[in-house]
């Protein structure tokens, strides 16, 4: 494929298909594959038979890397984080990885500095604090 | 990273399921059929969350077999080349190690291990910069940078760096004890 040679992720590079699908945080992940687990569990007594590998290992590692426990902190997340303009893909890096510096947060998504966008250094700390302060109270 | 994509399969039913519960039949298949595989274009599909839409059936002539189209969302993890993300330790060796993030492996040779950091072996494996304050083995947290990815019928497997400003390891489970 022609289009693959060009996949960046650090130029937002991924693809229509991926770039106009909805990304998810890895805490959101855990919160649905949780509900899935439950409805296997009363569906069958033994749902370890039905669990694919592939549900298994993204089970404990969205476990492992969820920044936000509870439902209401990964809401409020994805809220804060939408009111930046930030693209799909941007707002999941940044909510997996809670950078806590501003240099940490360019580095983690180069492409919120390009394109001439209006990310100044301050709107970005800001954001950066409101997602620490989540946390905090959480 | 997971995404939630919508996605399109053409379902072959067999006539002896046709009846009340066919719908639900077509569901059952459809994720014992999708979950768990793995595509080049859509990465791995961890799970079926909803099904948007059954078609109309079309029967197979000669052999009475029914094929629906069958539109669903699910949650997939897709790698990108250029993404940065955390994953756990799960080997570690004089090549580099390699990681896990969800089902996909990753990588890391040694080139692309900070200089500093020198491959011990023993019974634990590890890589440790000169003065010890940094240590890299089994089961240690690293944040990388995917920087290529090979993709297989049914496998993605990718490579990655750890020699970069804000990427290493996060939290390591010797250090602590």
């Amino acid at each position: 494929m022609s289009g693959e040679e060009e996949e960046n992720a650090a130029e937002l590079k991924i693809g229509e298909e991926f770039l106009r699908a909805k990304c998810l945080m890895n805490c959101e992940v855990a919160l649905i594959l949780d509900r899935k687990y439950e409805q296997l569990q009363q569906l069958s007594d033994d749902p370890t038979n039905q669990i694919s590998q592939v549900f298994e290992k993204s089970m404990q590692y969205v476990k492992r890397f969820s920044r936000y426990k509870n439902q209401d902190a990964v809401r409020q997340v994805r809220e804060i984080l939408s009111r930046y303009q930030l693209a799909e893909f941007e707002l999941c890096v940044l909510g997996n990885l809670c950078p806590e510096t501003v240099e940490e947060a360019i580095a983690m998504v180069p492409s919120i500095k390009r394109k001439g966008r209006i990310h100044e250094d301050d709107a970005i700390e800001k954001m950066l604090n409101d997602l620490s302060l989540i946390k905090k109270f959480e | 990273m997971f995404f939630h994509i919508t996605l399109e399969r053409n379902m072959q039913l067999h006539p002896r399921h046709f009846g009340p519960h066919l719908r639900e039949k077509l569901v059952a298949k459809l994720m014992k059929d999708v979950e768990g595989t793995c595509s080049g274009r859509h990465g791995f599909v961890v799970a079926i969350t909803n099904v948007e839409d059954i078609g109309k059936g079309l029967i197979r002539e000669g052999t009475g077999f029914v094929t629906f189209p069958v539109k669903y969302q699910c949650v997939a993890f897709r790698p990108f080349k250029g993404e940065i993300l955390e994953a756990v330790v799960t080997m570690v060796n004089k090549m580099g190690f390699f990681a896990e993030a969800g089902p996909v492996q990753i990588f890391v040779s040694n080139h692309l291990i900070p200089d500093d950091m020198e491959f011990q072996s023993g019974d634990m494996p590890n890589y440790t910069t000169s003065d010890g304050s940094v240590k890299i083995q089994k089961d240690s947290e690293v944040r990388l940078k995917i920087i290529g990815t090979r993709v297989d019928a049914t496998e993605i497997f990718c490579i990655g760096t750890i020699k970069d400003d804000f990427l290493g390891v996060i939290n390591d489970p010797g250090a602590a004890s």
